[in-house]
């Protein structure tokens, strides 16, 4: 049985580890502080986002059967589980009883191979390792593979992930360069866009044969019922569009009243979580796709008990891990070592590990509360602005939610180790007798005294824990209240001539006003985009494909002039085909401020289109791109579903390495038609 | 004539007191008066960080019967001690007729030394003079709890002849953290090493702080790992003239 602190030894010993949380931890914090100069006014908004959290979780029985019912009205199929067990109960349920599926001869064939087991495709979701899904489920003979890049490494070890954004932050590029060449058979390569390739091999055939697609859900938006979802690499789309059954499975906190609420949120998530002003794909589903069945499990799992306990605020988190990556507990520790008394990961890793894992689980994880100075740098990251520190305090007070069976261990001073309970009681007598404490001052300086008779320093042996790595100073022979005779102050007041001269910080430069084109390509390119200004779009993109040699395309009907198309000799389909090369498909809108673009489901698939080709061309009227995320949403309202796309798909999982080309296109080429400009 | 009342600190007042007779000289020189209160004793901070709310109840409440009939604004060198007089007071007495108005009542009165300065006196220039290289640490709980910087700085900007260097990573905690620094002694000697090695990297010879418990656990180190490097309370610049 290890301890809580014998873990953190043995990560503060782990050489490889500390290389890598070092790495996490700095450019994190160092992409966060750039995304955030894109919004001087964020301090306002997280503010504002607190507010909508708070009248969110206060309202949630209102605002969820708001949701629930829009959801049905859409055609969702919803579930409500108020553990683990009946997530898992309800899971199995929706495997046994699977539509018949149009299969394909090459699929039928894949599937005989892997001999008829159902085949799982699962995008992240912390609320389905809260659960242990993929255990639950492998028990019942269902194969589940985890799709984002490094949520697939950590299955691939037989790990739990060590950070909610990134789950292998705890590993470097060898580690993960022999786990590939064991397991995957590849030879031993250290190039991360080599591994990230290998995984997008590997993870397309299990989108194109799985059964079912599973996904976690960033926000449910209550008024439209959408189900907001976003990935950097594309396996959130993949999984959420291709198989024929998507079940999304969500914590049932995760609710934001409406669309204005929702690009609130999503102008702070992404900057906090991976320092992006939005991820490459930000989806929005609405409805299910043709032909496509959804469920939505709602989980509590504790989170009622959470909410009605004095920790409730810690349900206002938007999961960014903007904490984990402040924290310098998690920096020394990464998500492995948050263990319970039970020797168990928790779920939850970080300071809103340490207030929820024993909000939701109990005692078990009280311990971790401890781990703390207190510093606030959590409370200084939070996007919703949590005071994570209260938070903390009050599970050490033993306000966490007192689950049945553990009522009695629950007390102040929870997960505090006996002797140094006894020592702060102790003080605490000392404290409330004035001229007891003064008496234990001269005791302490004598004691000092003949400790260190030579020394200003007391060297305490490392058991006593200060002594661990540090001196202590000598009790003062005449404390502060000894020397303390009080004067009387006869000289005048001299603060008048003195300068008063704090500059009050100015707001940031408000900015060149950029042409809308001109920021809107000025984002892409930043991102690693292209965009090409065109007025005459068919011709120019003819031209590209053939510098491509690229004769065959997935084509958005009236998206481009077919005859030319014809013409030229390039071949088009409106049916996905996951051979296709390019895809070219229409845009609702781009968005100035990110150098994003609205793909919406409709006829000729372009979902599919902008995401299974390696290239996705995405036609863009000048007049069309608007300034900014909230002025699109009104676009996105009465789609079946709908993705924002911001450059290609990227991930930056294997040493926070950024790559391109995940489960999306590696390549986005956005032709801006402004012809209608004059 | 101003009177303040003077909240020392127990860490100030058994192992550092010459950092509240340079707080009671810079007021002296500022025309102000300092009160004393002898019955006072520690904040009961150490308590409420590790949970234990019934013993920090009790100390609060012994501080607030010190404090609530003595005049003056209550000045503390000590970010953290004015952090918890401002917001744990209030967590602690939450929906305690009796004593949460009492609490609200001290809570308003309290400044840390240097937020009392410039902002209450709109002192920034002391008269100060310092021969050399100074770095800042802005304490955790001065820093964020009640988000006082620009203060500090500014008046560290208005000692005559020092030279004020910025500590990388400042903002970064030392690893005190009170109880933490005992209950996990692994975890604060870590941050402690990173602090240490980001004073070395400044060559400053002399560290600024705003929190004798900061000051004593960098200082702790600096002595364990035989380094040169003093560490200061600001009231002790901003005495020396």
């Amino acid at each position: 049985m290890v301890t809580f602190r014998q873990r953190i030894v043995e990560s503060i010993n782990n050489e490889n580890l500390q290389i890598a949380l070092d790495n996490n931890t700095e450019r994190r914090l160092k992409g966060r502080a750039a995304a955030f100069e894109s919004i001087p006014d964020w301090r306002t908004r997280r503010k504002r986002a607190h507010a909508v959290r708070a009248d969110v979780i206060e309202h949630l029985d209102e605002y969820l059967a708001q949701f629930i019912a829009k959801n049905e009205e859409n055609g969702v199929i919803v579930h409500r589980a108020k553990d683990a067990a009946e997530a898992i109960e309800i899971f199995l349920k929706i495997a046994k009883n699977l539509p018949q599926r149009k299969q394909e001869e090459s699929l039928v064939s894949l599937r005989e191979l892997r001999g008829k087991k159902i085949l799982i495709a699962k995008s992240k979701s912390m609320a389905s390792e809260e659960i242990a899904l993929n255990h639950a489920l492998e028990k019942e003979n269902i194969e589940v593979i985890e799709t984002d890049l490094g949520e697939y490494i950590v299955q691939l070890r037989h790990e739990r992930p060590s950070h909610i954004i990134t789950p292998a932050a705890h590993l470097r590029k060898e580690q993960v360069a022999e786990l590939f060449h064991e397991k995957l058979g590849i030879p031993y390569t250290t190039d991360i866009p080599t591994l990230t390739a290998t995984a997008r091999k590997v993870l397309r055939e299990v989108f194109l044969t799985a059964d079912i697609g599973f996904s976690g859900v960033n926000f449910g938006v209550a008024d439209t019922g959408s189900l907001c979802i976003i990935t950097n690499e594309g396996n959130g789309r993949m999984v959420s569009t291709i198989p024929p059954v998507h079940i999304a499975l969500m914590g049932m906190e995760r609710i934001v009243p409406n669309l204005d609420d929702l690009a609130l949120m999503l102008s702070l998530l992404p900057r906090s979580a991976t320092g992006q002003k939005l991820t490459v794909y930000t989806q929005i589903l609405n409805k299910p796709l043709d032909g496509q069945t959804r469920h939505l499990i709602i989980l509590d799992n504790g989170r009622t008990r959470l909410r009605n306990s004095p920790l409730k605020e810690s349900l206002y988190c938007i999961r960014c891990g903007a904490c984990l990556n402040a924290c310098p507990v998690f920096r020394e520790l990464s998500g492995h070592a948050y263990i319970g008394k039970d020797n168990s990961i928790a779920p939850y890793p970080g300071p809103i590990g340490s207030v929820i894992s024993p909000g939701l689980f109990g005692e078990n994880y009280v311990q971790l509360a401890q781990a703390s100075s207190l510093c606030g740098a959590c409370k200084d990251a939070c996007p919703v602005d949590i005071d994570l520190p209260k938070l903390l305090t009050r599970v050490r007070a033993g306000q966490s939610p007192v689950i049945s069976d553990q009522l009695s261990v629950n007390s102040e001073g929870a997960g505090l180790t006996a002797s140094t309970k006894i020592a702060l009681q102790i003080y605490t007598r000392v404290a409330t007798h004035p001229r007891l404490f003064s008496a234990a001052q001269k005791f302490a300086a004598l004691g000092s005294f003949l400790l260190a008779p030579s020394s200003k320093w007391i060297r305490l042996p490392a058991f006593t824990g200060w002594g661990y790595s540090k001196d202590l100073p000598k009790f003062a022979g005449k404390t502060f209240r000894d020397r303390y005779v009080k004067k009387i102050v006869e000289s005048e007041r001299f603060a008048s001539r003195l300068r008063r001269d704090i500059e009050t910080p100015t707001s940031g430069d408000v900015g060149v006003h950029l042409d809308k084109v001109e920021q809107f390509t000025q984002e892409l390119i930043a991102l690693g985009g292209h965009v090409y200004q065109t007025k005459n779009v068919t011709k120019d993109v003819i031209e590209f494909l053939k510098s491509r040699n690229i004769n065959k395309i997935h084509l958005e009907p009236h998206t481009l002039d077919e005859s030319l198309l014809k013409e030229a000799n390039i071949e088009f389909t409106h049916e996905p085909d996951d051979q296709i090369i390019a895809g070219v498909t229409n845009t609702r809108c781009g968005l100035a401020d990110t150098g994003s673009v609205l793909v919406a489901d409709g006829e000729g698939n372009p979902l599919r289109g902008s995401l299974l080709p390696e290239i996705h061309i995405a036609i863009l009227r000048a007049e069309n791109i608007l300034p900014s995320l909230p002025n699109a949403l009104d676009l996105v309202k009465d789609q079946r579903a709908a993705v924002f796309i911001t450059g290609p798909s990227r991930t930056a999982d294997i040493e926070m390495t950024l790559t391109i080309g995940v489960h999306g296109p590696k390549e986005i080429h956005v032709f801006v038609d402004d012809s209608n400009l004059g | 004539m101003t009177t303040i009342q003077l909240f020392v600190t127990c860490l100030v007042d058994s192992f550092f007191p010459e950092t509240g007779e340079a707080l009671v000289n810079i007021f002296q020189r500022l025309g102000i008066d300092v009160d004393f209160a002898r019955e006072q004793t520690c904040c009961g901070q150490p308590q409420f960080n590790a949970g234990l709310r019934k013993d920090a109840r009790a100390i609060a409440e012994h501080t607030i019967k010190v404090f609530e009939n003595a005049a003056g604004d209550i000045v503390t060198p000590s970010g953290s001690c004015a952090h918890h007089f401002r917001h744990n007071f209030l967590e602690l007495f939450e929906g305690d007729s009796v004593w949460l108005p009492r609490a609200k009542a001290i809570s308003a009165r309290t400044y840390e030394f240097t937020e009392y300065l410039v902002d209450k006196l709109g002192v920034t220039d002391l008269g100060a003079k310092w021969d050399g290289m100074l770095t800042y640490h802005p304490s955790c709980h001065t820093l964020r709890g009640i988000n006082v910087d620009k203060q500090p700085r500014a008046l560290l900007q208005n000692v005559h002849g020092a030279t004020l260097v910025e500590l990388p990573h400042a903002e970064e905690c030392c690893g005190f953290g009170g109880v933490m620094s005992v209950e996990h002694p692994e975890l604060s000697a870590e941050w402690l090493k990173r602090k240490i090695s980001n004073l070395e990297s400044t060559q400053s010879p002399t560290l600024v702080v705003t929190d004798a418990g900061c000051l004593m656990h960098i200082a702790g180190g600096l002595n364990r790992q035989k380094k040169n490097q003093r560490v200061l309370h600001i009231a002790e610049i901003l005495n020396h003239v």
